[in-house]
């Protein structure tokens, strides 16, 4: 069975925002719901870091068991999705989120919440009609046996999605010819890393590659 | 806990009326239990509809993003004309599917509700709503008016980067039939620097390797670029060098940009001191010896003169002048060094600067003397910005020459007026006649879209045309990205007539105080049209319509049409073009500069071969963009210029300009020859260099009949190409006999010369640091000045000396630089029209430095005023940040609908008002024009920084 | 009666059977999330520095405007576990043991009767607006009370007995319930505690009626004025946590006012225990109400109580009025339920 995840391959996000946009071509979520934000960590400064973050469809995941609707579920792929009939907007899910995933447009004179939107892994959710489901969740691109857009679309395939082993695999193959424990680029002395760059046929860097945009293309 | 979503818990709602028709009558999306309940769940409100669903059949599109000039390939699904679906192609050569947050947001283009619906005109204060009938009427009379009283050389015809190869080529058709060469485009303020510059080095001004080559890079500098915001896409393959082969990557900049933050190597420089920075890596490798010898005394002259003005620049002087510290210098110097070939790329950081075309001539200095030129993995690789503003400048939509580089000499106009089967005498009797300062209008370099300010502004008897500027038609172009913005407003006031033709009313429609004489003409976008695009690698790509027009809007070529038949001259204009109601045929004109443009190699890229190339992404590889197999077998995607002869020779295009290391039939080449064949007695052809397989095995001039017939291979003419040829060379056959045999023969039909380091026709033969205009370094003054002010460049007098001379560095003593975001696109007018962009940049700011910010008592996110150094000011917030040094602070341009802290809002025609306003950066930039092409200063000026009184 | 009193005790065991078996059927909802885990799965390539930083959710900008999210939203879990693995289980402990004691109690002690035979003779103890305040914030609690529980736990039972049709229809009106009803009996419950402020202010005597367990045990009747210990006790807890359950509440249920995800799940948390503790002791104050003690629902439903049940539980009360109706025999306290009298038969 498979479990269903994104990575984040943080030494290749250059914080385009094209994840984010993406996800809003593909789901038309309203002004102020982004399913899925780029943090930049040290913003200006040599440490400076950005992950793409979304619903990480976590195992065990803390909305489902918080929910007092139970309105979450997990597909067979592992991927969490909730039914907007049966959530109440009460914001327990974005309470134990890790990941800051659930957001509610706010409506009403006293800013009550909507119902909860969040990444869908372009799976959509529960509903009677293409139509309906398009309307309350977005694209259902997993039916379609398509990933989510945005890691389909991201600029440095940096973002990856699909089977957790299939993508974990391309990472690891990254992290080998970077040279470094981290996953990061072994720092200038080629010399004592002779087997990251030279000595590392070509084919098979090409393939660690490739392979990002083959997951990403057969899903 | 559920498995899988169980259909069985989705009851139907009790409602008496189809789910469906209740959710469009309410105007709301609702759950279906939600709706049978008896209490009323929140809602879920959409600010904009969501597209449709539906099950109608799909036609797949395939259309090329339009946001940057990587060229990124698109997937447009259309359902019943509504654009539903915006797919990756994953199969498309330079992309792969990726995209950033513009070219990702590229379907909402399709669903704009902010654009220009309908022509319009400003009377009164208000706007008011015409046909398209009485909007060409008015305009072209008074356009016919003005000419009668003024001449052509009144009206001035901005047009567009964003235009197709064939718009783009039929503006400037358009330009030279009204009879003025008034008419110009971004890359002006673009990468003009970088084309005079870089053509003037070694041939063309143009990107030398591809983005795809750029994977074996070993070393890249990036200097004054940006890709990680400006080219992300770009960052995919640079990413992948540094991942392959370690590439180091070396980022020198005034601010630590997102691409620093993913190279191997940061330096901070100081504002407008490249060619001092450039020098000082020079420093470093001649003193020890990292230079390529044999490359440069084969393929290089003048770089003895370079040693001298380098032995100038000491690491000393260096640090004095840039800020840049020795170690770091010979850090940076060994780095390029010892990972060979690496490329050097730019962008505006280089090329908007008064000394612009020094900077660009120093990083080809730099590539020449590592000997990284024509080789896979180096290159001169610029960074175009906008998506066709190549093809713009391929196609001669600027002032100071006819499409191809060709010029305006006389025998320009002969070769263009016999490629477009109109009497040369005729178009000369458009033209004023009259000699002025700079010589004939016909013959001379029409005003800059830099500078129709002083176009307009300017004292009449001072310019070198008849009378100031009386009307300008901005045909796609944002005014807020060029400087000083205070004078622009004065100008607009001036004006007789604004036209704006535009998918968006811009800038230019709310900026000026006028009551009266705009026009707001509704433009289509690239997806609303075809044709062909190039991207900043060369390659030319095909765009499929995705939708059509939009609202009441047209594409440009009809707009162009119908105004020429206004303006009387539609028969001259479309002679070749066959017109289909009111639309010329698009592939007509792509025919139309095939059968020119042989300077350039524009001639064999035929629209049956870019279509085939569209509909066969899949067969191109990836690292070398040649397709393998499939209907473009051996082709280099995109057909990238120079792709000699005509179509049927089957030339695959260039890859990588100026390799030797192919033969010119495969898309070899060698450097040009395109300024003789000796200088000061010595000879400037290559010495012992030729491309692989050439007959001539050492350096030759360029072609002419008479050389083919003192080679002996005039003969391998056909009788009818000898018809053509005679009397003729490899850029006005219009047989392409010439380039046939050349080719034949291993030669590269504009001979094979030497890179020239020593541009003995422009004012600094070699590149030479001068301090900006703007200067807080008085001390540097005296050392490095600028040069005397010119009366007429671009028929214009243009200032230097006698405005560095005046100090303002102690009422302004901060250091003004500005930039892009990865959002927005130029003006930002569209990018900010699509709500899925601007939620991400909704404030205009400008980045400044902690202990700056200190010192003035600003906190991040105040609200502060930044007043230029001639006094334009902006109001916009905070943002503080060790992302720029404690002297400079930096602006994004792309903001605009503010002006000194007045929103402009209400001026807008209604609907169209951005989601997003701010301040425009260039309010607050000051004067400062490169000498060899009026490039604008926008990275180096003065300003003071002040927070908001609460008051 | 024995036979009774072992069927009693068999339905007592029968319940703590219950409880403990709803505490097994928690136990696996309580299992750890593991944040770092799966964000260690989704972004690669993170030098120990960053991480470090992630976790302490340094300096960082967002793409969402204005957001003020960290990466990784540590608390979330810590809140998770405080609700689920305390909060849940031990709610239902507190309310189930309450239940379980009063039952004992009822079935050990039974109820509490009047010692005397009734008089006959009324005296006025809650006047009709005092009555009206009382039911009127009874209701309120109560619907707050069950609706607050059907959001703790209605989900274990009525999604799966009554599907979800019914399910999403009971709990979004019970959300919207909670919500609306929630700042009414905010303003209730400041309006009574400010009502009846004076008559709990704690006297000496109150800490002898602790000291004797207020009486439960039947046998003495410790000293107690208009309002007994137990009378005080429970105000003074709905004066503190009723306030601290009002507050939270609020910061939950307008969240507008800038509050942040980390406020928010405190107030949760304070709302939680509070509210719950609330409804464990408003078993107890019911129970006394009511079936506990003879003739105290009379007071509360008529306004009057019998002389025999003010003397038995409130003689410093029966005996103030006495002395006030002595000093002023004019007064009818049985014709003139009203305010101003009540008052005059209230010293303090």
């Amino acid at each position: 069975m498979a479990q269903m995840k994104f990575l984040c391959d943080a030494e290749r996000c250059i914080e385009c925002n094209g994840c984010v946009t993406a996800c809003k071509n593909a789901n038309e979520t309203e002004w102020g719901v982004q399913r899925r934000r780029v943090v930049t960590l040290d913003d200006g400064k040599p440490s400076e870091v950005s992950i793409s973050v979304a619903c990480m469809h976590c195992d065990d995941a803390p909305c489902m068991a918080v929910c007092p609707t139970d309105c979450f579920y997990k597909t067979d792929d592992g991927i969490v999705l909730h039914d907007k009939d049966i959530c109440i907007g009460c914001g327990y899910c974005l309470y134990a989120c890790p990941f800051g995933a659930p957001q509610f447009p706010q409506q009403g004179a006293f800013g009550e919440r909507g119902k909860m939107d969040k990444c869908t892994f372009c799976a959509g959710g529960p509903a009677e009609s293409p139509e309906e489901e398009f309307e309350k969740y977005g694209a259902n691109r997993i039916s379609e046996g398509k990933l989510p857009l945005c890691a389909e679309m991201c600029s440095t395939k940096a973002l990856l999605a699909g089977d957790a082993e299939t993508v974990s695999d391309i990472f690891r193959q990254r992290v080998v010819y970077r040279g470094h424990e981290d996953g990061a680029w072994s720092p200038v002395d080629k010399a004592s890393h002779p087997e990251t760059s030279a000595n590392l046929t070509t084919s098979s860097v090409q393939q660690a590659d490739h392979l990002a945009y083959d997951a990403a293309r057969k899903g | 806990m559920r498995l899988t979503p169980t259909p069985s818990a989705k009851e139907t709602s009790g409602l008496g009326i189809n789910r469906r028709q209740f959710l469009k009558r309410s105007g709301v999306a609702t759950g279906g239990l939600a709706a049978a309940s008896f209490m009323a769940a929140p809602m879920m409100k959409r600010a904009e509809a969501k597209t449709e669903v539906s099950d109608a059949p799909v036609e797949t599109k395939r259309t090329i993003c339009s946001h940057c000039s990587v060229g990124c390939g698109v997937y447009a699904e259309v359902q019943e004309g509504v654009w539903t679906k915006q797919e990756p192609a994953f199969d498309h050569p330079f992309n792969r599917g990726a995209h950033c947050a513009k070219g990702a947001s590229l379907r909402e283009h399709g669903h704009s509700d902010r654009r220009l619906k309908y022509p319009m005109k400003l009377e009164g204060g208000k706007w008011k709503k015409l046909s398209w009938e009485q909007a060409i009427e008015e305009v072209g009379d008074k356009v016919l008016e003005l000419t009668k009283e003024h001449g052509p050389d009144s009206i001035y015809w901005l047009g567009s980067a964003k235009f197709s190869n064939e718009q783009a080529y039929l503006m400037r058709k358009f330009a030279a039939l009204f009879g003025t060469n008034n008419v110009d485009h971004q890359a002006r303020i673009c990468h003009s620097t970088t084309v005079a510059g870089v053509a003037n080095t070694w041939g063309y001004g143009a990107m030398t390797n591809s983005f795809n080559d750029m994977h074996n890079c070993r070393s890249i500098l990036f200097i004054g670029s940006n890709p990680s915001e400006a080219h992300p896409v770009a960052m995919q393959h640079i990413l992948l060098a540094k991942e392959r082969s370690n590439a180091e990557i070396i980022v020198v900049d005034p601010r630590f940009t997102r691409t620093a933050a993913k190279a191997n190597k940061y330096v901070r420089l100081r504002p407008g001191t490249d060619v001092a920075y450039i020098w000082g890596l020079l420093w470093h490798i001649f003193e020890n010896g990292w230079e390529d010898e044999a490359y440069i005394q084969q393929r290089v002259y003048g770089m003895d003169e370079v040693r001298a003005e380098v032995a100038k620049f000491p690491p000393a002087e260096v640090e004095r002048i840039t800020g840049v510290a020795e170690a770091d210098m010979l850090d940076v110097a060994r780095r390029l060094s010892q990972n060979r070939p690496g490329s050097v790329v730019w962008c505006m950081g280089g090329t908007q600067h008064t000394t612009g075309n020094n900077n660009t001539r120093a990083y080809c200095i730099l590539e020449l003397a590592l000997g990284n030129i024509g080789k896979s993995g180096g290159g001169a690789n610029i960074f175009r910005g906008h998506d066709n503003v190549q093809g713009a400048t391929d196609l001669g939509l600027m002032s100071h020459s006819l499409p191809g580089y060709y010029g305006l000499s006389e025998g320009a106009w002969k070769h263009w007026s016999k490629v477009w089967n109109v009497d040369y005498e005729w178009i000369q009797n458009r033209y004023d006649q009259t000699e002025y300062h700079d010589g004939k209008p016909m013959h001379t370099n029409g005003i800059t879209v830099s500078r129709w300010v002083d176009g307009v502004l300017e004292n009449p008897d001072r310019i070198s045309q008849r009378t100031a500027l009386k009307a300008m038609f901005y045909w796609g172009h944002a005014v807020n990205s060029q400087t000083r913005g205070p004078e622009m407003k004065k100008a607009m006031a001036k004006l007789d007539m604004m036209v704006v033709v535009d998918p968006y009313p811009t800038i230019a429609a709310v900026m000026h105080d006028r009551t009266d004489g705009v026009y707001l003409l509704p433009a289509a976008t690239q997806f609303e049209t075809t044709g062909s695009v190039t991207n900043s690698s060369r390659s030319l790509q095909w765009r499929d319509q995705v939708i059509e027009p939009m609202f009441e809007s047209k594409p440009d070529h009809e707009i162009m049409y119908l105004l020429s038949r206004k303006l009387g001259f539609a028969d001259e204009l479309f002679r070749n073009i066959k017109v289909e109601g009111s639309v010329p045929v698009v592939e007509d004109i792509t025919r139309e500069f095939n059968a020119g443009m042989w300077t350039v190699g524009y001639t064999a890229q035929s629209p049956e071969r870019l279509k085939a190339h569209q509909q066969n992404w899949h067969t191109f590889d990836f690292e070398t963009l040649k397709a393998r197999g499939g209907p473009a077998n051996g082709d280099f995607y995109g057909l990238p210029w120079p792709c000699w002869g005509t179509p049927e020779m089957g030339h695959p295009g260039s890859p990588i300009l100026y390799d030797t290391s192919k033969t010119v039939a495969e898309g070899g080449g060698n450097f040009r020859a395109r300024y003789g064949v000796e200088h000061n007695g010595t000879n400037i052809l290559a010495e012992g260099s030729w491309s692989k397989g050439a007959e001539i095995e050492d350096g030759y001039p360029e072609f002419t009949d008479k050389l083919l017939k003192q080679l002996g291979w005039w003969d391998d003419l056909t009788a009818e190409e000898k018809q053509a040829a005679e009397g003729k060379n490899w850029k006005t056959d219009l047989s392409g006999g010439i380039q046939r045999v050349c080719i034949k023969h291993g030669c590269m039909p504009y001979g094979n010369a030497k890179a020239r380091a020593l541009v003995w026709t422009f004012p600094d033969p070699i590149p030479k640091h001068r301090e900006p205009l703007y200067t807080a370094r008085r001390d540097l003054v005296k050392d490095y000045p600028t040069w005397p002010d010119s009366e007429s460049i671009y028929r214009l007098p243009t200032l230097y000396a006698s405005i560095q001379e005046k100090d303002v560095s102690a009422k302004y003593p901060i250091t003004l630089t500005s930039g892009r975001l990865v959002e927005y696109e130029g003006g930002g007018e569209e990018t900010r029209s699509i709500p899925w962009l601007a939620e991400l940049q909704q404030e205009m700011f400008v980045e400044i430095n902690p202990a700056l910010a200190n010192d003035q008592g600003i906190k991040d996110g105040d609200m502060v005023w930044v007043e230029g150094a001639e006094g334009g000011r902006v109001k916009v917030m905070a943002m503080v940040t060790e992302r720029v040094g404690p002297d400079v602070v930096f602006m994004p341009f792309h903001f605009g609908g503010h002006y000194e802290g007045e929103s402009l809002e209400s001026r807008y025609p209604e609907g169209t008002v951005p989601y997003v306003l701010g301040e425009s950066a260039n309010t607050a930039t000051t004067y400062g024009y490169d000498p060899v092409t009026l490039m604008q200063e926008t990275k180096v000026t003065l300003c003071r920084v002040s927070r908001v009184s609460l008051a | 009666m024995r036979a009774h009193f072992t069927a009693s005790r068999l339905t007592v065991v029968a319940m703590f059977l219950c409880l403990m078996l709803a505490s097994l059927w928690l136990a696996p909802q309580a299992l750890a999330a593991n944040p770092d885990g799966e964000i260690g799965q989704a972004v690669g390539t993170v030098d120990a520095d960053t991480w470090r930083q992630v976790k302490n959710g340094g300096n960082s900008i967002d793409s969402r405007h204005d957001s003020n999210y960290s990466l990784i939203n540590q608390s979330g879990e810590t809140w998770r576990q405080i609700r689920n693995r305390w909060i849940s289980p031990g709610g239902l402990i507190a309310l189930g043991g309450m239940l379980a004691v009063l039952v004992i109690f009822y079935l050990l002690v039974g109820r509490n009767n009047l010692d005397h035979p009734r008089s006959g003779k009324l005296m006025l103890r809650w006047t009709a607006l005092e009555r009206a305040m009382h039911w009127t914030l009874a209701t309120l609690f109560l619907t707050l009370a069950i609706t607050g529980i059907n959001l703790l736990w209605g989900k274990f039972v009525f999604r799966n007995v009554f599907g979800d049709v019914f399910w999403a229809n009971m709990i979004m009106a019970t959300k919207v319930i909670h919500n609306y009803v929630g700042p009414l009996f905010s303003i209730m419950l400041i309006l009574v505690l400010a009502k009846w402020l004076k008559l709990n202010l704690p006297k000496k005597h109150d800490l002898d009626w602790f000291r004797q367990g207020g009486g439960m045990m039947k046998g003495k009747h410790p000293d107690a004025g208009f309002a007994n210990g137990g009378e005080k006790a429970w105000y003074w807890i709905l004066a503190t946590v009723g306030l601290v359950v009002i507050a939270s509440g609020l910061v939950l249920d307008f969240p507008i006012f800038g509050q942040t995800r980390d406020n928010m799940q405190w107030a949760n948390v304070f709302h939680g225990i509070a509210s719950l503790m609330l409804i464990a002791v408003s078993f107890g104050h019911i129970y006394i109400g009511t079936a506990g003690t003879e003739g105290a629902f009379e007071g509360m439903k008529t306004g009057y109580v019998d002389e025999t049940w003010a003397k038995q539980h409130h003689n410093l009360w029966y005996d103030e009025v006495k002395q006030a109706e002595a000093a002023d025999p004019a007064a009818d306290p049985a014709t003139a339920p009203d305010d101003s009298l009540a008052r005059q038969q209230r010293p303090n």
